[in-house]
């Protein structure tokens, strides 16, 4: 467990962010409460969360974000489920609690194996332990990390000027810059990048890229795309874990520079552009948190598909019902991302963001990107 | 109205004008043997229903061994021995190589080969395909050896030939064994001689069938019961359904001197007075001899005999299967799937058709092994021989489509049609005359009469079906419900107050408003000399009850039963007693037991326990007490019960938030692929 982090600075939307605190075990501690209040009235034990479903995102106007809407529902012990759930709820608590004690922390997958001892309440799925820690965070308005537990280090990469501190597991501070002084792979990203960890020297890029595959990260590392263009590459791989996510925000707020977001052209992609940007519906509860609304999707979108006659595949049957799906979520429903998503939807076609090596391997460096980001005004 | 010539009459009259080879070849479809699968099955059927027939006949438990084996990949040879009784040597030819011969032609009973086409047009076909004759093997009791006879049809003549013949020392003191060789396929699967042996074993539990299959694999479905079924009785024929053939067959043969005679002796349900009517109606006089009723008076008899009022047919001459022996067959031959349920077989009272009686018989299983998203299995059988083709155009087939099996628990789709879910579907029509489709015996015709009753028992078979899945998820209900306040509930009161750092609560409030049900538990312990039935009544539910409760047992077990405590009341000759329990606070149980000396046909777990004073809805191992009970309860009771009715009444007003861990709301839509 990294030391208790106290953090001073403080933007904007800081006010209602979820609070690290030393007390983080505290409301654990009050749901037990709660639930012992009422098996001592007599009463079925319940209780109350915010749904976590599609239709409850609310757009938060202040933060421009999706956060939680006020829909609710009930964990009661009345039916099996919700007795389960209910068990499982306080084994965790006891767990993390008895972890402070100890001064230990564990990964989700940790977590999973130690319920194996909780007999009736133990885990079936890791989705199950995953959900469950987010319904804490939610009731409790506190991080996973306050819980002592983390996911396994993601190791996202990020290559591009950027001097950074980070604080190393002997509680060494390190002064890194992301361009000179790692190697091929970049600077891998901890599952932790919060200031106490990670502080930000300074750059001298002017944007942020962050892409979706490994292989393209490579193609403009070898271009020298980020040094010819002063830009930061991140590596989403795939849907980013919420420290890439929390990382992306941070420079766009610390260091002011513009985040765009450059992913295969397909339904799937448009969704780990609205996770970075608007939040992820799983985690809704900590957007202002997690998400950078000023993030732009660079592409490939469905016009570029047709303009840049790209090699493609028509939507499997999947894709099709996922495009669908898009259009009844609200963090799509813009103008644009309605007729982006209408597009790809009449022409039926996706295509690989590295689908662009048609041209050579020149070409995304030196005419798509140079191309797409004077439209977007960046360059 | 003169009703139309069977086609086997009319097959028959064809027959004296072409050769029986040409016959065949015009009629191949009709008598089973258009392809090379179906003839081999139509050979083994005919084979088979021969032998249990003649079993049945002389009162013999069927011992019947299928043999087939494969000369080449189309040339399979087919080998049927019973135990029967034996043909006496001068009869083995017409048996078995004469077409239309048979003493079953014209006879008003109920058995497996109605018409008499069968095992001959086997051999016929046999002779024509593979040109290899037929070998019967037979010996009656009263003989030393058997004969052994080698025969084919005289395709001009339709009569039999004798191509060899011997003596053979069997070693059996009687049956009979027929061996041919014909044009076949074999196969296994559905309508396979597998297929069709099973289930003329479930519908015969006092047969043992044994199926020796090409590659030496030995299938043997073993004798469930020793009881024969009651012999049909052999019933005169009854004019209403009388057809004009047979009437003029019956003056012809009759020993009766005059025709008033014939009408009250050889006819059934024809009274004195009715003798009388028909004669005044069709001008003849009582002292005519029989023989010299000839054409247009021959039609006139008929009509007047349809035309007069007369005692209904006798339902004697069917031969049903019975409720329990269906139950006992289901099991024998479907007791590897371990079906959760098997409804208790339906069999409805005989009704007349024309004028043959008929009745319906339905059995139905649940549940275990079988396919639970294919549709249902549906057995159909016809004087307990089973149909495998045309199942679609079978009148059994549309009873079923046409029940709303979604009200009884089945998938169904639009509410029509065969319905889907893991059971299987028994059903048997029993007639001296079942109106098949064609000659083939396939497929039952459309008849609103079989109609009625296919779906009256359908019904009754699909309630038993409701009640058990109704009662299933009861119990499911009560088991979750178990498992929160004995497993879940405990462990969370103990964490809870782990974490608080307090005592551990009291959770008798808590488990009764989980619960909220008066769980009556009966067991059945089984001891050497005795059975006991100890019951024990938990009130789990938040307040205090008076409760009363009854119980339904066979009348000859109440007499020799032993109650502890004391039953309230009693009565005797309809096995019911009944007690007042003792005021339960929540949380609160109380016991009783019923013991009687150990009966093997008794099963305590079928015994019925009814409870009053609370709502059904709140009550777990009994049923409300039916409204045919005339018993005076006690004002306590009386008072409990409308308590509880208003409760219920009560109940559900203020519906609750979103269940969060309901399928529906915990499908957190995820951003992930």
């Amino acid at each position: 467990m990294p030391p208790k982090r106290a953090r001073t600075s403080a933007t904007k939307s800081d006010a209602d962010l979820p609070k690290v605190r030393a007390d983080a075990l505290a409301p654990t501690l009050e749901l037990a409460e709660q639930i012992y209040d009422q098996l001592d009235r007599g009463e079925i034990p319940r209780m109350r969360l915010p749904l976590r479903t599609k239709q409850n995102l609310s757009f938060q106007m202040r933060e421009g974000v999706w956060r939680l809407g006020k829909a609710m529902g009930t964990r009661s012990a009345r039916k099996l489920d919700g007795a389960l759930m209910l068990l499982r709820t306080f084994y965790l608590v006891d767990f993390i609690n008895e972890m402070a004690r100890d001064r230990k922390t564990s990964t989700l997958r940790e977590l999973y194996y130690i319920s194996e001892a909780w007999e009736d309440a133990k885990f079936h799925s890791e989705d199950e332990s995953n959900l469950l820690i987010e319904d804490l965070e939610v009731m409790c308005t506190r991080l996973r990390e306050d819980f002592r537990l983390h996911p396994e280090e993601n190791g996202a990469s990020v290559i591009g000027d950027l001097t950074i501190k980070e604080r190393n597991r002997q509680g060494i501070v390190k002064k890194i810059n992301c361009k000179d002084d790692v190697g091929d792979g970049g600077y891998s990203l901890p599952f932790n990048v919060e200031k106490e960890k990670i502080e930000f020297v300074g750059s001298n890029a002017k944007f942020v890229i962050a892409i979706e595959c490994g292989g393209m990260v490579d193609r403009l590392a070898e271009n020298r795309f980020d040094e010819e263009h002063d830009a930061i590459l991140v590596h989403l791989k795939g849907q980013p874990a919420r420290s890439t996510r929390r990382f992306l925000k941070r420079l766009t707020e610390e260091l002011q520079l513009p985040v765009v977001v450059f992913t295969d052209g397909d339904p799937w992609s448009f969704r780990i552009y609205a996770s970075v940007a608007y939040g992820a519906i799983k985690t809704a509860h900590l957007s202002n948190y997690l998400a950078t609304p000023s993030a732009e999707f660079l592409g490939v979108t469905a016009s570029d598909i047709e303009n840049y006659e790209l090699p493609s595949d028509q939507l499997s049957e999947q894709d099709v019902r996922a495009l669908q799906a898009e259009l009844t979520d609200p963090r799509f429903g813009t103008a644009e991302w309605r007729s982006e998503i209408e597009l790809m939807l009449k022409n039926g076609k996706k295509a690989e963001q590295q689908s662009l090596a048609k041209y050579g391997l020149n070409y995304v460096t030196e005419h798509y990107l140079p191309e797409k980001l004077t439209e977007m005004e960046i360059l | 109205m003169t009703p139309p010539q069977t086609i086997a009459q009319q097959l028959a009259a064809k027959q004296r004008e072409i050769s029986v080879a040409e016959f065949f070849e015009r009629n191949r479809q009709i008598l089973g043997f258009d392809n090379l699968q179906r003839a081999l099955l139509t050979t083994v059927k005919e084979g088979v229903d021969n032998s249990v027939d003649a079993c049945e006949e002389a009162s013999i438990l069927p011992d019947v061994l299928v043999e087939i084996s494969k000369e080449s990949e189309d040339r399979i040879g087919v080998a049927v021995t019973d135990n029967g009784p034996g043909i006496l040597r001068k009869e083995i030819p017409n048996v078995f190589a004469r077409l239309l011969y048979g003493s079953r032609f014209h006879s008003n009973r109920q058995a497996r080969g109605q018409q008499g086409i069968g095992i001959s047009a086997a051999v016929l076909y046999a002779n024509l395909t593979t040109a290899r004759p037929a070998r019967i093997t037979s010996k009656v009791e009263e003989e030393e050896a058997a004969h052994v006879l080698e025969l084919v049809i005289d395709t001009q003549k339709n009569l039999p030939k004798v191509v060899s013949e011997g003596l053979d020392l069997w070693d059996r003191p009687h049956g009979t064994r027929v061996e041919l060789v014909l044009k076949a396929r074999y196969t296994r699967g559905r309508q396979s001689p597998l297929d069709y042996l099973r289930g003329t074993a479930i519908v015969n539990p006092h047969a043992r069938i044994v199926l020796v299959e090409p590659d030496g694999t030995r299938v043997t479905f073993e004798r469930a019961s020793t009881d024969l079924p009651p012999a049909s009785k052999e019933t005169l024929p009854h004019p209403y359904g009388l057809e004009l053939g047979e009437l003029g067959y019956l003056l012809k043969g009759t020993k009766r001197a005059t025709l008033a005679e014939f009408l009250a002796k050889d006819l059934q349900g024809v009274s004195q007075r009715a003798v009388k009517d028909v004669l005044t109606r069709g001008s003849f006089r009582a002292n005519e001899p029989p023989a010299s009723i000839q054409g247009e008076r021959q039609e006139r008899l008929l009509t007047a005999l349809h035309e007069v009022p007369l005692v209904a047919p006798s339902p004697d001459c069917l031969s049903p299967i019975g409720s329990m022996l269906i139950k006992r067959g289901l099991r024998n031959v479907l007791g590897e799937l371990k079906p959760e349920f098997f409804a208790p077989p339906v069999s409805r009272p005989p009704k007349v058709r024309g004028g043959f009686p008929f009745m319906v018989e339905v059995g139905l299983v649940y549940g275990g092994g079988l396919p639970p998203d294919q549709p249902v299995q549906i057995l159909r059988f016809a004087n307990r021989v089973p149909l495998l083709f045309q199942q679609g155009a079978c009148a059994i087939t549309n009873a079923i489509s046409n029940l709303d099996w979604r009200r009884y628990g089945l998938d169904q789709k639009g509410g029509s049609g065969v319905p889907s879910g893991p059971a299987l579907i028994l059903v048997h029509v029993a007639s001296t005359k079942i109106p098949f489709t064609s000659e083939a015996k396939e497929a039952i015709a459309e008849d609103p009469e079989i109609d009625k009753e296919l779906t009256l028992a359908l019904q009754a078979a699909a309630r038993h079906l409701r009640t058990h899945l109704s009662r299933r998820s009861r119990r499911d209900f009560a088991n979750e419900k178990f498992t929160i306040i004995r497993r879940i509930l405990p462990k969370l009161a103990e964490k809870t107050s782990h974490l608080v750092g307090k005592p551990s609560p009291d959770l008798t409030a808590v488990i009764t408003r989980i619960m909220d049900v008066v769980n009556v538990e009966t067991q059945v312990i089984a001891e050497p000399k005795a059975v006991r039935v100890p019951v024990e009544v938990t009130n789990f539910t938040p307040r205090a009850r008076v409760l009363e409760l009854f119980v339904e047992i066979p009348p000859d077990v109440m007499a020799l039963a032993a109650f502890e405590p004391a039953p309230e009341g009693t009565e005797p000759e309809l096995g019911r007693a009944w007690w007042t329990l003792p005021k339960l606070a929540p949380n609160g149980r109380t016991k009783l037991e019923v013991a009687f000396p150990a009966k093997s046909d008794v099963d305590a777990s079928d015994f019925d326990w009814y409870i009053a004073g609370i709502d059904e809805a709140h009550v777990l191992g009994a049923d409300p007490l039916p409204g045919d009970w005339d018993v005076r309860l006690p004002r306590t009771i009386v008072e409990a019960a409308e308590m509880a009715a208003q409760e219920a009444a009560q109940e559900g007003a203020g519906e609750e938030e979103v269940d969060y861990d309901a399928a529906e709301a915990s499908a957190h839509v995820s951003d992930e692929e």
